[in-house]
């Protein structure tokens, strides 16, 4: 096992609560040790992440043990590695993009919804939860506020699949095509409903949101 | 039953009860509760059954469901607030909960009765494809698919994805036009089979009260249809649903509520799930005063219940709730196959055995392919469960267990492919609503392979 792999290793005990002790004050002492913050980013946080992601996808963690790694891991990037960022006057990002996603309205189911959520915090991206049942308006005011990158909108039901397509009308009907993208998911959403609607993507399940997210994120920077 | 002292409480604790966010309700409430329940009853999955067989383990799960429902309650998401009571008020409603209700009228009226583990007592079958979305021209031909089968004593129907070719949207008129639709389109399948007393579900997707209560008006759901009322993941209801649940009630009407919980999700894994069915019937009779309770855990990325985890879990549930009350409890079969494979048709008789040796008062299939395909479903997916209710009355759960296991053992390995199967017009004459040949062989060909296992669906004799 080389070193990063066994910091990778010591780091996923960490967010998985497997390990007792502040993880914060771990990674600090990490990087104390010599580490330069941007390969610790890059060479130890983000391949964690993906191994945490991974266990979610195989079932070996569940729901809670995800978030509870998210909300450490975030805890982590703005309490030591963004500032050390700044402090180093580094133009390197922690953040992928700014997401916000919600359930359109009439429907309130939203377990799927958050393990979208959770999985894209994982992989790095700022997400803003609106929650469920958001009516089109406020999605798109919303959106327009926050600067968003990529709207992401999840419907569990036929009922309410028609304001995804409401969400997408709005925007290109006030002329907002060009300031973020629109990704749609749900158990009843297809590839081809969101192509008919004009989103600008779909994921089948959490971890597809996510690739076409990383995607669809390059898209709309350049 | 009008005037219903409990439901009055019911609304009036949910705009009183303590204040909680919803996030803090699932993270802080909700996971951690489950968590330290299981821990404290040493509820463990050893991977060992498919049914569960131990009575001390499900009296366990029993005890963990009360404490899960007086400690936390069910969330309003319409007011923040948690209706809560206390545990003489959960037990007293336990004890007296109806142990028979009656659904359908006339010739087709239908006694449901509470059940034990093991009873011999008949279960009731229920049959439909529960909300899987089927285009207007398929509505009928797919509710005759269940009628036809001659075996069911009630019928839930299909999701219309159009109402006279236009969409269906929440909250708008178009959701009050495809309730109206729904109901109309399956009497007219009812009087097609001269079978107008039978008794129905329909507007299952109904998402606001708007749907739901059209759909439970003049020329709607009739005074002994069969009302779904959902108590959504986890732990949750709103405002609406609270209407609907008044509503039925004063319309006199038969309550089958429902709860879902999620594999993986905040109730964790199978023990959590198990504890969360087990507290999730217990409020359910609490907050809708209903008289069937069913569940169908699902799978996050399958959509399925037919896992061995989630089967042991559900048996484990049921056990506990039909082993300590008179619950009468319900399962939906949902099969990650679907129509025209093997597959579905073990995965469904697996999950038939484990719930009726496990105790359910009624047997509902099927949720094809995950529930979520639109037109992935037919009347002979459904079948299979029914035979099998109907052919092993007594069956005990180590018999059921052992069966469960080879049948497994014939589907799991191809379960990860979603073998979603064919669209309903591809395994149907949708014109003559008869399976096609190949369809009707593939069902015939399992059934011998059953037969052969040890499952006597050769005594079945049609109803």
């Amino acid at each position: 096992m080389s070193e990063n792999e066994k910091i990778i290793s010591e780091f996923t005990e960490y967010l998985l609560g497997e390990r007792s002790g502040d993880p914060v004050v771990w990674v600090r002492s990490v990087l104390n040790a010599g580490l330069p913050p941007l390969d610790f980013f890059n060479n130890i946080f983000n391949p964690t992440m993906t191994i945490i992601g991974a266990k979610f996808s195989r079932l070996d963690i569940f729901l809670p043990e995800l978030m509870d790694a998210a909300e450490t891991a975030k805890r982590i990037i703005e309490q030591v590695i963004d500032p050390m960022f700044i402090e180093q006057k580094s133009s390197s990002k922690t953040s992928r993009g700014k997401i916000l996603i919600c359930t359109v309205q009439g429907d309130l189911h939203d377990i799927g919804k958050n393990m979208v959520s959770i999985m894209l915090q994982v992989n790095g991206f700022e997400v803003i939860d609106l929650g469920t049942n958001v009516n089109t308006r406020t999605i798109l005011d919303r959106a327009i506020e926050e600067k968003v990158d990529i709207v992401g909108l999840s419907s569990l039901m036929t009922t309410s699949m028609s304001y995804m397509k409401e969400v997408v009308d709005l925007r290109d009907g006030f002329g907002h095509k060009d300031k973020f993208a629109i990704i749609i998911g749900g158990a009843p959403i297809t590839a081809e409903f969101a192509t008919m609607i004009g989103a600008d993507g779909f994921g089948k399940d959490a971890f597809e949101a996510v690739e076409r997210c990383m995607a669809l994120i390059s898209r709309v920077k350049s | 039953m009008k005037h219903h002292p409990r439901l009055f409480e019911v609304l009036q604790r949910s705009e009183t009860g303590p204040l909680v966010h919803e996030v803090d309700f699932d993270r802080k409430l909700v996971g951690p509760t489950i968590k330290r329940l299981t821990d404290k009853y040493d509820i463990r999955y050893t991977g060992e059954f498919y049914v569960n067989c131990d009575d001390d383990l499900a009296d366990r799960v029993f005890q963990a469901g009360l404490d899960f429902a007086s400690e936390v309650g069910v969330f309003n998401q319409s007011t923040s607030r948690c209706i809560t009571w206390t545990r003489d008020e959960i037990e007293i409603a336990v004890r007296t909960c109806p142990a028979e209700a009656s659904v359908g009228a006339g010739e087709q009226k239908c006694t449901i009765v509470a059940r034990k583990p093991e009873d011999t007592n008949r279960i009731a079958l229920f049959g439909g494809v529960v909300g899987i979305p089927f285009p207007e021209h398929l509505y009928l031909p797919i509710t005759l698919s269940f009628l036809n089968q001659n075996i069911f004593d009630i019928i839930d129907s299909a999701s219309l994805e159009t109402a006279y070719g236009y969409p269906i949207k929440a909250g708008t008129g178009w959701e009050v036009l495809g309730a109206w639709r729904e109901a109309e389109l399956v009497q007219e399948a009812l009087a097609l089979v001269g079978k107008p007393g039978m008794p129905f579900g329909a507007v299952q997707l109904s998402p606001t009260a708007l749907g739901s209560l059209a759909g439970v008006t003049w020329g709607g759901l009739r005074t002994f249809d069969h009302n779904h009322v959902p108590m959504t993941s986890e732990f949750k209801v709103n405002n609406d649903l609270l209407a609907i649940i008044t509503h039925a009630h004063n319309h006199s009407g038969f309550i089958g509520a429902y709860y879902n919980p999620i594999y993986g999700g905040f109730v964790g894994g199978a023990p959590g799930i198990a504890v969360a069915v087990a507290a999730g019937m217990i409020l359910l009779n609490q907050v809708t005063i209903g008289h069937t309770f069913c569940t169908r855990p699902t799978h996050p990325f399958l959509g399925c219940d037919t896992t061995p985890e989630i089967l042991w879990a559900t048996s484990l549930a049921v056990q506990a709730l039909t082993r300590n009350s008179n619950l009468m409890i319900a399962n939906l079969a949902g099969p990650v196959s679907g129509p025209g494979t093997r597959t579905i048709l073990y995965e469904n008789a697996a999950f038939a055995l484990m719930a009726i040796a496990s105790g359910v008062s009624e047997l509902e299939a099927s949720h094809s392919a995950g529930g979520a395909v639109p037109r992935h479903g037919s009347g002979l997916d459904a079948r299979i469960c029914a035979e099998v209710a109907r052919t092993m009355p007594g069956l005990t759960r180590l018999h059921a267990n052992e069966l469960v296991g080879r049948l497994v053992k014939l589907y799991q390995p191809e379960m990860q492919h979603k073998p979603i199967g064919r669209p309903f017009e591809e395994v149907y004459d949708i014109e003559k609503v008869e399976p096609t040949a190949e369809w009707q062989g593939i069902y015939d060909d399992v059934k011998e392979e059953l037969i052969a296992m040890g499952i006597p669906l050769d005594r079945f004799k049609k109803m």
